[in-house]
């Protein structure tokens, strides 16, 4: 069909293709503030990861790949990665197995379920960062885990001074802080299933775990895949807890490459190298956001 | 309708570099009557509230406005993140980095009038090698090891004789039997663990007048023999037990909690440590020592730096009121007034701070040589942050991490080092 109508000798935009235009014009204000403070501080972002600028000075050399032949064999670098994939993965797994119990909980009908759900998604709303300095206040020595320990004649124990306690730790507090969007999503996603399966699933005689595994489960299957795919981004970028529960320490054991990359350009005054890792988390956190997102959209496909 | 979306996306890409580059230019030009400074401080409590109270004195007698500010633990983030856009205040303070770090970005001031009545004790630190000074310091850090003079008379320690390493060594081993934390140390706040570093690595490379590293360090050749010997007394202190159970995840403010109310003997903090101290404990009897040398051949010795120090932006629009700002601040009544509230002696000849309970330990070590900050004076920018991490390895007791430490600390020497 040809798309313009022809007015005389001249062409004239047809009714929906001046609705499309109206429609692209109201994305240049979103795209313009995208462009200056996303595009443009990425491009230059890769500029300066092959200089030794020190993140404030007017003057610096090109160093070329420098940067990331070191990122490779940094021993800093290798272990907030590690850090980050047991932050993102972690945090995942716990945030959604917690969330998928607490949705198919308080799905059911009875007095307290919206009580129950207010509570569970409370800690969302507190700010991560002020979650790290209460939470800090729990596990510092004389905290409240040590009046538990105390309680059990245990002697204390200096919680954050072990950097795998401390990564544990915190993985566990992102995980319980943000298990309430887990629910939240898995509730939308069950209330969303027509009850006419679970009717033809009973009357098959389909109860239990096997309704939730053929029935539940596969028309989960979109909330899944949004829920795993917020959880593993916030994860992998976590910041605020560590900075406040840690600062990345003991020495660089509990550091995420999101707090490497600050400590790197702030306190080590490498700009350049922390411009480098900063570009190397960004491709990580990227191609694993692009395989979850395949793999579990493939699955939606499959279960569909 | 793909046919816009390359269109609108280059005019929207285009309007937005186009905005960013008017945006990020230099601000306007310069307009007559009154004009308004900005002025940044890395100081907080008492002494940010003076600098406030100057500024607003100021403003009322000349009509020109300041618009002060104190942004506390991240003013040096913030800095580094003005001088990256080269858009800083009118003026603002260096805290010991005038000539390393921001001379770049300030304005020479050794034509201004005060300039000649700078206290000798704090020139050299000031001073880069063509001769060129920064800043105005209002005082001078002189700093030692602060300690609880009970817990040291109860633990039967006389800090008069703790001349070398050794003798402190002993001294911590006495205040640790008579079941006090000998050395308090918030590691949390990281910074407290670079401070042993920076306080006993003069006894190490600088002080010994026969043997030191002064000029290798100078021309960039760090001893990592020597590191290593340096890191090896922290990890001996770690060993015997005289730091605080809980040094690698206690804060700076329980380092004041625990000296303060005798739960601890020693810190390494500088004479600002005293005023917040005693906020914990207003009864407490707090001193200064100096720092022991490596060996019964050397002599103790403090540490003296830039503590209050203001420049003025080199490209400020205002220039001219920056400077009368600046020759007002150091008037003498007014750096009186902020070297006492430090309790340090003031950074300009023929001006007398009153330094309280602190001027004791003025007098009494008022012989004792003074060095520079070691990290300020003699390692390049940015090795604070690796003395830190380096440190709290050998708190935690990691395997090799005192060969570690003397192995990164060359490295990162090595490739920060600039003539």
């Amino acid at each position: 069909m040809n798309s313009f109508r022809k007015v005389g000798m001249k062409k004239q935009l047809s009714f929906k293709q001046q609705e499309d235009l109206v429609m692209y014009l109201f994305t240049i204000p979103a795209l313009i503030l995208f462009v200056m403070f996303v595009i443009i501080p990425f491009v230059r972002g890769i500029f300066l990861s092959a200089t030794n600028w020190n993140g404030y000075s007017q003057h610096f050399k090109i160093t070329g790949i420098k940067n990331y032949v070191r990122l490779c064999t940094d021993p800093n670098v290798l272990r907030a990665l590690g850090n980050t994939l047991i932050y993102g993965c972690g945090s995942t797994l716990l945030q959604n197995v917690a969330g998928l119990l607490f949705a198919l909980y308080l799905n059911k009908n009875f007095v307290g379920r919206t009580l129950g759900r207010t509570v569970i998604y409370l800690p969302v709303m507190i700010a991560p960062l002020i979650m790290g300095y209460v939470m800090y206040f729990f596990f510092t020595l004389g905290g409240a885990m040590n009046d538990v320990r105390a309680f059990f004649s245990q002697a204390p124990l200096d919680w954050l001074s072990d950097g795998k306690r401390a990564v544990a730790i915190m993985t566990l507090i992102n995980s319980w802080q943000f298990a309430g969007i887990s629910m939240v999503i898995y509730l939308a996603g069950l209330q969303g299933i027509p009850t006419m399966y679970y009717e033809a699933a009973e009357m098959d005689g389909v109860y239990g775990w096997k309704l939730f595994t053929c029935v539940t489960l596969p028309l989960l299957a979109p909330a899944v895949t949004s829920s795993i795919v917020i959880n593993l981004i916030g994860g992998l970028k976590l910041f605020d807890i560590i900075m406040a529960l840690t600062g990345g320490g003991p020495g660089y054991d509990s550091h995420s490459l999101s707090t490497l990359v600050n400590r790197t350009y702030f306190g080590s005054e490498n700009g350049g190298y922390a411009s480098a890792v900063g570009l190397f988390a960004f491709v990580l956190i990227g191609v694993i956001s692009y395989f979850a997102t395949t793999t579990l959209n493939r699955y939606q496909e499959a279960m569909s | 309708m793909k046919k816009f979306i390359v269109p609108f996306c280059a005019a929207a890409a285009l309007a937005a570099v186009t905005i960013g580059i008017t945006g990020c230019g230099k601000q306007g030009k310069k307009k007559t009557g009154p004009v308004t400074l900005s002025f940044y401080s890395n100081m907080t409590d008492v002494q940010a509230d003076l600098q406030q109270t100057l500024s607003n004195e100021w403003s009322a007698a000349t009509g020109n406005k300041v618009e002060f500010s104190a942004p506390g633990a991240s003013y040096e983030e913030l800095l580094k993140t003005k001088m990256a856009a080269n858009e800083l205040p009118d003026l603002f303070t260096t805290h010991g980095w005038s000539v390393m770090r921001y001379s770049e970005y300030l304005m020479p001031v050794n034509d201004l009038p005060w300039a000649a009545d700078i206290n000798p004790q704090i020139k050299p630190v000031i001073t880069d090698k063509n001769g060129k000074m920064y800043v105005l310091p209002m005082d001078v850090d002189i700093a030692g090891i602060v300690y609880n003079a009970d817990v040291l008379k109860n633990a039967g320690v006389d800090v008069d004789s703790i001349k070398t390493w050794s003798d402190f060594d002993k001294a911590c081993a006495a205040i640790k039997a008579s079941g006090v934390v000998p050395i308090h140390m918030g590691g949390k706040d990281n910074w407290t663990i670079g401070q042993f570093f920076d306080w006993a690595a003069p006894s190490f490379f600088v002080t010994n007048t026969a043997a030191n590293e002064r000029d290798n360090l100078k021309n960039g050749k760090f001893n990592a023999q020597l590191w290593e010997q340096l890191s090896q007394l922290l990890a001996d202190f770690v060993a015997k037990g005289y730091f605080n159970r809980d040094v690698l995840t206690a804060d700076y403010l329980s380092d004041q909690q625990a000296i303060a109310s005798g739960k601890a003997a020693f810190g390494f903090y500088g004479n600002y440590f005293y005023n917040s101290a005693m906020q914990y404990n207003k009864d407490a009897r707090l001193g200064m020592m100096p720092i022991p040398s490596r060996s019964s051949d050397d002599e103790p010795s403090l540490i003296s730096g830039e503590r209050t120090a203001i420049g003025v932006w080199k490209d400020s629009l205002h220039k001219q009121e920056a400077v009368e700002f600046l020759n007002f601040l150091a008037k003498s009544e007014n750096v009186k007034r902020v070297a006492s509230l430090s309790g340090t002696p003031a950074g300009l000849v023929g001006v007398t701070a009153e330094m309280g309970t602190l001027k004791q330990y003025y007098d009494k070590y008022a012989a004792v040589k003074t060095y520079p900050y070691f990290d300020r004076e003699y390692l390049p920018s940015g090795m604070w942050d690796v003395m830190c991490s380096t440190g709290a390895d050998i708190l935690a007791g990691k395997p090799n991490a005192v060969k570690n430490a003397a192995k990164v600390m060359e490295q990162n020497f090595n490739d920060k080092y600039t003539k």
